[in-house]
Formats: C-alpha cells, sequence, structure tokens
C-alpha cells in the first residue's frame, strides 16, 4: 500500500512507545472513589442530575445540560453521591465536580439491549451518541454529537489513527483489538454525515493495527486504510485531512466544509458502543508509560479516578523530580496536582524521569538558524512569533498569522537556543482573541 | 506520595538535543583540518594567529558583556568561533595586531554592541577582517609610530609568494588544480586547503547544521559566471575565501534568509558580486566584501520570500473548495 503523508514541515520525534504497544488492554480495578467534573468538553458545563447521599448505578447519567454544545457525564462506578463541590482540575484550578464512593457492587457496565443501527434513524443515531456523552477522545474533548450534525453530506469520514504523539499506544491497541467496532462505527459515523467515502489513517510503525483495521474493511466499499509515514504531527487535524484525502483546510472554514469530518479512532469505538450497548462514555482506554514506570500498560479506567491512584496502581511511588504528564509529552499537560482524575480526553498519563524532564533553562536570543520555520507544518514564522510574543506586539502577532498556529510544539521541541515558542505564543492568544472579537464587533 | 516536588512546565515535554553552544562548537571542530593545514605550512605564525585572535574574542566578549550588565556567554562557543574564523582570515604572516583589532571589531562592535549573538546583521569575523582593510592606512600609520611589536618564530618561505588569485589576476602560470584543491600555501590561511575546508563542511552537513542552498548556489553562479567570462571556473574556486565564505561565512545562521527559497536568492547574488568583484576590481577579499554586501539585503530578501499561513485561502488558489466563503468572511 502507497504510503502518504503531508508536504511542509513536520519532524521526526523519537517514539517510546516500545514500553506499551505490546501490552493488551486490560482494566484496572475501580477505586474507591471517583470525582467526576461536570464538565470534561469543550462547552457549556453540565447541571448536576443527583444531589449528595443518591445511590447511583454504573452508566447512570448523573449530569447535564440543555445546550447543544455539551455532553452529558455519567457515574463510572456504583455507589452513593458523597459531594458535589469544586475539585482540583488537571488544567490547573478547580472544577465542579460529582464525587462518587464505590459501594462494592458489581463496576462492570452491562448492556441492556443490543441494537441494530442499520435500523435507525440518523437522528436516533446522533442521539444515541448525545445521549451516551461521547467527546472527541484524541484529547479536544469536543462533543461529537455536534460535530456529525452537518447540514450537507460531507464527502469524507476521516478516521484518526495517527497517534502521532511519542509514548501513546491506547489508540494502536484499540485498533487491534477492536478493529471490528471501529469498522462499524465508522459506517455509523458516515451515516450520520451522509458520507460514501471514509479514510483510516495510520502511521506505518503500527502494521498489525494497520492489517487487522484493514481486514475488517475489506468489505466495505468505500472505507479504506490508508498507511501514514511516521511523522509528527501527522495526526493534526489538517496534516491528516492533507494525507488521507489531498484536501486541504482553510483559515475560518470548517472542515466539514472543505468536506472532511475527521474524528479519533477511539471516538469512533465509543460511539459503536455508545450505538449497539447504549454504553456511555464512563470508561475509557489510557495509556500509562514512562521509562521507570513498573507496569505500564493501555488499562480501560474509570472516568473520575484519581491520577495518583492510577500511578500507584502501576507501582509507581517516587515522584520527586519527575514530570506527569496528561496526554501526549508533545501537547500533554503537566499536571501540578495528583487528586484530579482521569477525564474523557485523558490519552495517557505519563511519567517522565529526572532525566528526561526538560529543566526550564535560560532560553537565548532566537539565532535565526531557520529550523523552526524549515518544521513548521503551518508554514508560520515561529521565530518571529516568538520574538512579537515576547515583547507584547500584537499588531505584528496578527500579520504574520499567529492564529493560525495550532501549537504542535515542533518549534520549541526543536529550537537550539531552547525558546519556548509554542509557549510565548500560547500566552499572547487570548489578547489576540480579545482584540479580534472587539474589532469584529465594531 | 509526595507529589510536592512534580515538575511543572509547559508543553512540549521533550526536547531536540541540539543547542546553540553545541551547534558552534561543532563548527569550531570543523574548522580544526584547515587549521591543522595552515599550522603544518606557517608552523607557529598560524598558532600564534589563532592564539591571539581566540584569546581577544574571549576577553572582548566578557568586557564587553561586563560594561553590558549582561551574563556571560562564552559557553555558547560563538565568541571563540568568530576569533577562529577571523584569525583563519588573515595570512600567518600579518601583524598579531591586526587579528587582534579585527578580533576586538568583530566580537566587541559587530556583535555584542548589536545586541549580542542573534542580533548581529553583518556577519561578526568578515566585518571585523574587512574593518581592518579599510582602516589599514590609518593603522599603518599609528602602528608604525607606536605599535611595531613583530612576532618572530624564525623565516617561514612561503609568506613571500604571491597568492593563487593574484597570480590568476595577473596572468601568471598557476600551480595545478589538484595542488590548489588539496593544499597551496599562499594567502589567508583558511586559503591554504579547500579539500580541509570541504572536509569541515562535510561534517557541518552530517550535523543538520548547514543546507545545500546557500554554498551550492554560490559555488554553482561562481561556476557559471566564470565559465561565462571565459575563465576556468576551478580557479575561482578553489582559490581566495571561495570555500570558508561559501561554507562557512555565509552559511551563518544569523545572517542569512531564514527560508530555502531566500537562501538560494542570497547565494545566487553573493556568487554575482564575487565575480564582479574578482574580474572587475579588487583581486582579494571579494568574498568577504560579497557576503556582507549581502548580508545588508537579508531583511528585504526574507521580506520578498515570505511564505503565506498553510491554511491562508490565498495559497490554495482557487480549487481549494469553501475559499468563497472564507474570503467573504474575511
Amino acid at each position: 500500500m502507497e504510503v502518504k503523508t503531508f508536504k511542509d514541515g513536520g519532524a521526526h520525534v523519537p517514539h517510546y512507545k516500545s514500553f506499551t504497544e505490546d501490552k493488551p488492554i486490560t482494566r484496572m480495578d475501580a477505586p474507591e472513589e471517583v470525582i467526576i467534573p461536570l464538565s470534561q468538553h469543550l462547552g457549556a458545563p453540565n447541571e448536576p442530575l443527583v444531589k449528595v447521599g443518591d445511590k447511583v448505578e454504573v452508566g447512570q447519567k448523573i449530569g447535564e445540560v440543555d445546550e447543544f454544545i455539551s455532553a452529558p457525564v455519567h457515574a463510572s462506578i456504583s455507589g452513593t453521591v458523597t459531594a458535589i463541590e469544586p475539585r482540583p482540575a488537571y488544567t490547573g484550578g478547580e472544577i465542579m465536580s460529582i464525587v462518587i464512593k464505590n459501594d462494592g457492587g458489581p463496576q462492570e457496565f452491562v448492556s441492556k439491549e443490543k441494537r441494530d443501527p442499520d435500523k435507525m434513524t440518523i437522528e436516533e443515531l446522533r442521539e444515541a451518541i448525545r445521549d451516551a456523552g461521547i467527546v472527541g477522545m484524541g484529547g479536544a474533548a469536543f462533543p461529537t454529537h455536534a460535530n456529525i450534525s452537518v447540514k450537507k453530506p460531507v464527502e469524507y469520514l476521516v478516521l484518526n489513527g495517527a497517534e502521532c504523539e511519542p509514548f501513546l499506544t491506547c489508540d494502536h491497541r484499540q485498533m487491534l483489538e477492536r478493529p471490528y467496532e471501529l469498522v462499524e462505527g465508522a459506517r455509523i459515523l458516515m451515516r450520520t454525515i451522509e458520507s460514501k467515502k471514509c479514510r483510516i489513517g495510520i502511521e506505518e510503525n503500527k502494521p498489525d493495527a494497520i492489517a487487522a483495521v484493514a481486514e475488517k474493511a475489506r468489505g466495505y466499499d468505500g472505507i479504506e486504510v490508508v498507511p501514514l509515514a511516521v511523522k509528527y504531527p501527522q495526526g493534526n487535524k489538517d496534516q491528516l485531512i492533507e494525507a488521507t484525502t489531498g484536501k486541504y483546510s482553510i483559515r475560518g472554514v470548517r472542515s466539514a466544509d472543505v468536506g472532511c469530518l475527521v474524528r479519533n479512532v477511539g471516538t469512533t469505538i465509543a460511539c459503536y458502543d455508545a450505538v449497539v450497548h447504549g454504553k456511555p462514555s464512563m470508561e475509557r482506554v489510557v495509556t500509562v508509560s514512562g521509562p521507570t514506570v513498573p507496569r505500564c500498560g493501555n488499562y480501560i479506567i474509570k472516568i473520575g479516578t484519581k491520577i495518583g491512584h492510577v500511578l500507584k496502581e502501576c507501582g509507581v511511588d517516587d515522584l520527586d523530580g519527575y514530570k506527569v504528564v496528561l496526554g501526549g509529552p508533545m501537547t500533554g499537560m503537566a499536571v501540578s496536582d495528583l487528586e484530579s482524575g482521569v477525564v474523557k480526553g485523558t490519552t495517557g498519563i505519563l511519567v517522565l524521569p529526572p532525566d528526561m524532564v526538560r529543566e526550564e533553562v535560560a532560553y537565548s536570543s532566537c539565532v535565526r538558524c531557520g529550523k523552526c520555520v524549515d518544521h513548521c507544518p503551518m508554514l508560520l514564522y515561529p521565530n518571529q512569533l516568538s520574538i512579537y510574543a515576547e515583547a507584547e506586539m500584537y499588531d505584528e502577532l496578527m500579520e504574520w498569522d499567529v492564529m493560525d498556529c495550532m501549537e504542535c510544539g515542533i518549534c520549541s521541541y526543536i529550537c537550539p537556543a531552547q525558546r519556548p515558542i509554542v509557549h510565548l505564543i500560547r500566552m499572547v492568544k487570548p489578547t489576540i482573541r480579545k482584540m479580534q472579537r472587539a474589532a469584529a464587533g465594531k | 506520595m509526595d507529589n510536592q516536588k512534580l515538575v511543572f512546565t509547559p508543553a512540549p515535554h521533550l526536547k531536540d538535543d541540539l543547542t546553540v553552544n553545541q551547534a558552534m562548537r561543532d563548527v569550531i571542530i570543523a574548522l580544526i583540518p584547515v587549521s591543522l593545514v595552515a599550522v603544518y605550512f606557517f608552523k607557529f605564525y598560524a598558532v600564534f594567529m589563532i592564539a591571539v585572535c581566540m584569546v581577544t574574542a574571549a576577553i572582548t566578549e566578557l568586557v564587553f558583556r561586563k560594561v553590558m550588565k549582561k551574563e556571560s556567554s562564552l559557553g555558547d562557543y560563538s565568541a571563540l568561533l568568530t576569533g577562529l574564523l577571523v584569525a583563519l582570515c588573515f595570512p600567518a604572516t600579518a601583524k598579531w595586531w591586526m587579528g587582534a583589532l579585527a578580533t576586538f571589531i568583530a566580537v566587541g562592535i559587530a556583535k555584542e554592541s548589536m545586541g549580542g549573538l542573534g542580533w548581529n546583521r553583518f556577519n561578526p569575523a568578515l566585518f571585523g577582517r574587512v574593518a581592518v582593510i579599510v582602516l589599514a592606512p590609518i593603522i599603518m600609520l599609528i602602528g608604525t609610530n607606536f605599535l611595531l611589536v613583530p612576532a618572530n618564530f624564525g623565516a617561514v618561505d612561503v609568506v613571500t609568494r604571491a597568492t593563487p588569485l593574484a597570480m590568476l589576476k595577473q596572468g601568471m602560470e598557476m600551480p595545478s588544480i589538484i595542488k590548489l584543491f588539496v593544499a597551496y600555501p599562499g594567502g589567508a590561511m583558511s586559503e591554504v586547503s579547500p579539500l580541509a575546508l570541504l572536509l569541515g563542511a562535510a561534517y557541518l552537513f552530517y550535523r543538520g547544521h548547514i543546507k545545500w542552498h546557500i554554498p551550492v548556489s554560490i559555488l554553482a553562479t561562481v561556476a557559471v559566471l566564470a565559465l561565462v567570462t571565459g575563465q576556468n571556473p576551478l580557479y575561482h574556486l578553489f582559490t581566495g575565501g571561495m570555500f570558508l565564505g561559501a561554507f562557512f561565512m555565509a552559511t551563518d545562521w544569523v545572517t542569512c534568509p531564514i527560508t530555502s527559497k531566500g537562501r538560494l536568492i542570497f547565494g545566487v547574488a553573493i556568487g554575482v558580486l564575487i565575480i564582479i568583484f574578482r574580474v572587475g576590481l579588487a583581486p582579494t577579499e571579494g568574498v568577504a566584501f560579497s557576503i556582507l554586501i549581502m548580508n545588508a539585503f537579508v531583511p528585504l530578501i526574507d521580506r520578498v520570500t515570505k511564505r503565506i499561513s498553510y491554511v491562508d485561502p490565498r495559497l490554495r488558489g482557487a480549487v481549494a473548495p469553501g475559499r468563497e466563503r472564507a474570503t467573504a468572511k474575511s
């Protein structure tokens, strides 16, 4: 099969996937307590549907709001609601959360009925996905039902199995172990957006997953596995669309209007479970990895399980001088509080030992080596942007298209002067957004 | 679990190994072969000149940063590299204080006074070298009166020979191409062996510090123009500061254009200027002047070659679907 990729920029980043790529998905025991944030998605926060003292069942809906761009949350364990109060969020600060204490009962979700998606209407499919609280599980956490509610048919459904972030293998293992559900999930999503063509992009460092998914897709017209070159950020929406369909994203145009709808493979499998089994988004596969983690693996973890608990289960005890990252090491967030819980968008929990942790070094002036310019997949000038960002020169930042940066982090990764380029860019974006809104309002 | 000492820094959490310090050190390493050839031919004259320039560079940088109340940046090797480059631009038997003065101007004025590494517009080493040439008459005036302290390490028989480039200009009989390429003493220390420079350049390519655009465009332009003007291109390529200029000076990160396209334009322009200097004007320092002149044009080249964003509707032309909507919005 022909290997595809995107043309401009990108870089080879070490994989570090060998820690977990061969570890089958296993279930982590339900913890004593889960802390379920009422908002785990982009959009309106949910209102609690339960109160303190209530008994809840596994999979019971416990938070919802009547807004289009939102996704309900569900109890991930059965037990008693012990608190509804602000709790630490991994993004920093606190977020209104429902705390459930484990009652020791059975903690696995049991499907009540098996539905045939082919006999359901598009409306019913969308409603099932919404009701299950499915959000983008690649990390973006945008409510999926909002994504698939399109006004006109979309040419391509693009499934993101690139998993270009180092360390992460949760998508890899899911594609390998659940290819049937992935392909059936793809068919469900294709129906909801009335698409005839589906491209499943998988980086070629996962030949077993490519083979497994291609095997299941064989019988279906229009569903095609596209092997992708191993290049970061192959899994970014714009680069993935280019590599799999030859189309290009355009500023200010939704990808559906360019003819592509991109979904993560994990999300697609979750959609299948939601539609066929009525299973809500209450647990997910998380890669727990790092060179020093005794029991690395790909675990099914209940939403709301404390990060500290997960690490303890994996045999991690000493974290002095370590960095714990939620998500991949290129775009994920370092956590300051291990009391925060796993959410729907948590792809990985990484423990980076002191020798891998990049200390905050005094960075120097840009030496114009041009490496960030060579590697920027968005064809920007990260060097200029970082200088303007330091000086808070907002007009220049806008002139040099700072808002087109999707924060893949290659510039900071590659910069020999150690400049935290993408961080500097991230810091000025809110101000620019405000300025643009003000300008648009005039 | 003790979570009080978790490291908390922004993404990305991985970092490529390459640092500015390493890159600078690699360039110094890449200059070792040609330095050794120079030492072979010029003995202690070469050692002395290189030492003088590198020490001057270090002292100048220390003093300037102290005066400007900045942290010392000697650790980034850039000053030492500039010192070495300046030394290699001089004949080994040049007056030592000329090398020292050129280094002082290079590091103190062309680099540190401009804001330090990254903010200089002109290649510091070439700036220092050329400044001394321009200032030579005044320096000589002062020098003959106050500063005659010549170093003497015994006779070196090659010093009085005409440089190959001067021989070419004067129509003298030339040494063989092979000899010129491998090792032939004459002129500045860096001019003794294009082969040694090429070895160093190969190392820089291998380490990914330089790309082909600038050297190839300079050398190709010079070769083609030499042919057009009816001269043997190999004599032009293997003489003077051609290789040092094309591989080590024009490729200087700070003072060359930032995109590949810009770098090609930059290289071709330098090649054209070199031929104009060599064929029409003075036979020496054409490469240095050409690079410095083009250094001044870098901001303009960068502006003209500015690429547009990946998601800019203009980039994909009319074929991009949804374009009408995008432009209607903006």
